[in-house]
């Protein structure tokens, strides 16, 4: 009987439950309701080139839909003791270059970006306020980390796209406030589910951000988030 | 001229290697290539570990892309040992008898959308009797040892060239993972001169 539920009942109630779509329906609706927006939390890395396509990709896609694209970079995440780890790494290039491509754009990097290179950035946008200003950073900033720049990493031309798009100075290098936002996200995307960035939540459900666009879209629509003409 | 061909890394527990099946063989008919299957050993049998919340969302995400395929996926019955193990020696057996496509439809469809158990003889009688296999070469492949090792030479091949997961695909030492990325092989394929029948 163990077995049975194990290997067939544990499996079939977790995809029928995975189908309930009604609770989340009438959350949306209440939330409209009561006049606020959707929200769409992506979960990123900026030493991930799938996140750069991710962010891009979704900041296009969410044109015209009243759902707040909330940006929360993270520095650790993925499977702990993971094997493939450094594997996965390097293949994240390779496999970057053909998301890139989708979006007429090209991968400058050829090799993986340490992630205590790019904290700074984390840190920055976790400590920002959420708006429209933050999504020019990060996509600016993605921009020119993996499409526009190689070798090693350097904080000054990230500074200038901070001014640019904030008209102020980026957070102090080792602001308490903005390390403990990073950590904040880290916690908030493992309660969420992900185990890996780029992965997006939306009202109860989480996609592997770079893949599932689709999905996303669908979603949103489900929840009556859709692009307004 | 022989055809290019395209190695196709395979195991029968994992959900995005069924939902990728049917599109890997019709690329196959759309390209003339030479797709060639291996069938891996799952990762759990080699070891590996996979945490609880990748096993839940693997299912749930699945599910919605099996539905957006337009495939069966729910009815369940893991294969995990004994049923992945009896499956891979009779995909060997396909495989030489040129009917790999119709076998791994075929228990595809009974482990995700049917509840097939393989592991049983009646469960994997049925999924190699309709994919045109005879049941007494299929008992045979269980028992030889030769397929056995044909199999983890599949293993050890996805192994050597640095990958961990499946499904896999390689063409001219170039590597696609995942079932999402059977468009960007295809982009390959036409840059390198192949066009679509």
């Amino acid at each position: 009987m163990r077995e049975k539920i194990e290997r067939e009942l544990a499996p079939r109630l977790i995809v029928a439950a995975s189908t309930v779509t009604l609770p989340a329906r009438v959350a949306a609706t209440a939330r409209r309701a009561a006049g606020r927006r959707g929200r769409l939390e992506l979960y990123f890395g900026f030493d991930d080139p799938a996140s750069a396509y991710a962010v891009i990709d979704l900041a296009r896609r969410l044109e015209g839909r009243s759902v707040i694209f909330d940006l929360r970079a993270v520095a650790r995440r993925g499977i702990e003791g993971d094997p493939a780890l450094e594997r996965k790494r390097a293949y994240a290039i390779t496999d970057a270059r053909r998301l890139a491509r989708r979006l007429g754009l090209t991968l400058l990097r050829t090799e993986p970006v340490d992630p205590q290179a790019t904290a700074f950035l984390a840190a920055w946008v976790d400590g920002a306020p959420r708006g429209s200003a933050l999504t020019q950073f990060t996509i600016a900033a993605m921009m020119q980390l993996w499409f526009e720049s190689t070798g090693e990493l350097t904080a000054e031309p990230y500074e200038r796209i901070w001014r640019r798009c904030f008209g102020s100075a980026p957070p102090a290098a080792g602001d308490p406030a903005s390390i403990n936002a990073v950590r904040a996200a880290e916690k908030q995307m493992s309660r969420r589910g992900p185990y890996e960035t780029p992965a997006a939540w939306v009202a109860g459900r989480w996609f592997f951000a770079q893949d599932r666009p689709q999905q996303i879209a669908n979603w949103l629509d489900q929840l009556g988030w859709s692009v307004e003409r | 001229m022989s055809a290019p061909t395209v190695d196709y890394f395979y195991s029968f527990r994992s959900p995005y290697s069924y939902l990728s099946a049917p599109r890997a063989f019709a690329l196959a008919d759309d390209f003339k290539i030479d797709l060639r299957f291996h069938g891996v050993i799952p990762m759990m049998m080699r070891g590996e570990s996979v945490p609880t919340a990748k096993r839940l969302h693997t299912l749930r995400d699945v599910k919605r892309e099996a539905d957006r395929l337009g495939m069966p996926f729910g009815r369940i019955h893991d294969p995990l040992g004994e049923a992945a193990t009896r499956c891979l020696a009779v995909s060997e057996y396909a495989v030489d008898r040129r009917l790999a496509r119709e076998f791994v439809l075929s228990a595809g469809l009974g482990i995700w959308g049917e509840a097939v158990d393989p592991a049983a003889d009646e469960g994997l009688r049925l999924i190699a009797e309709r994919a045109g296999l005879d049941w007494p070469g299929c008992q045979a492949a269980l028992s030889d040892a030769a397929i056995a090792e044909r199999v983890e030479a599949n293993t050890q091949r996805l192994v050597k060239i640095g990958h961990w997961g499946v499904p896999v695909f390689v063409f001219e030492g170039e590597q696609f993972w995942g079932q999402d990325r059977i468009e960007d092989l295809a982009l390959v394929l036409e840059e390198a001169g192949l066009q679509r029948a």
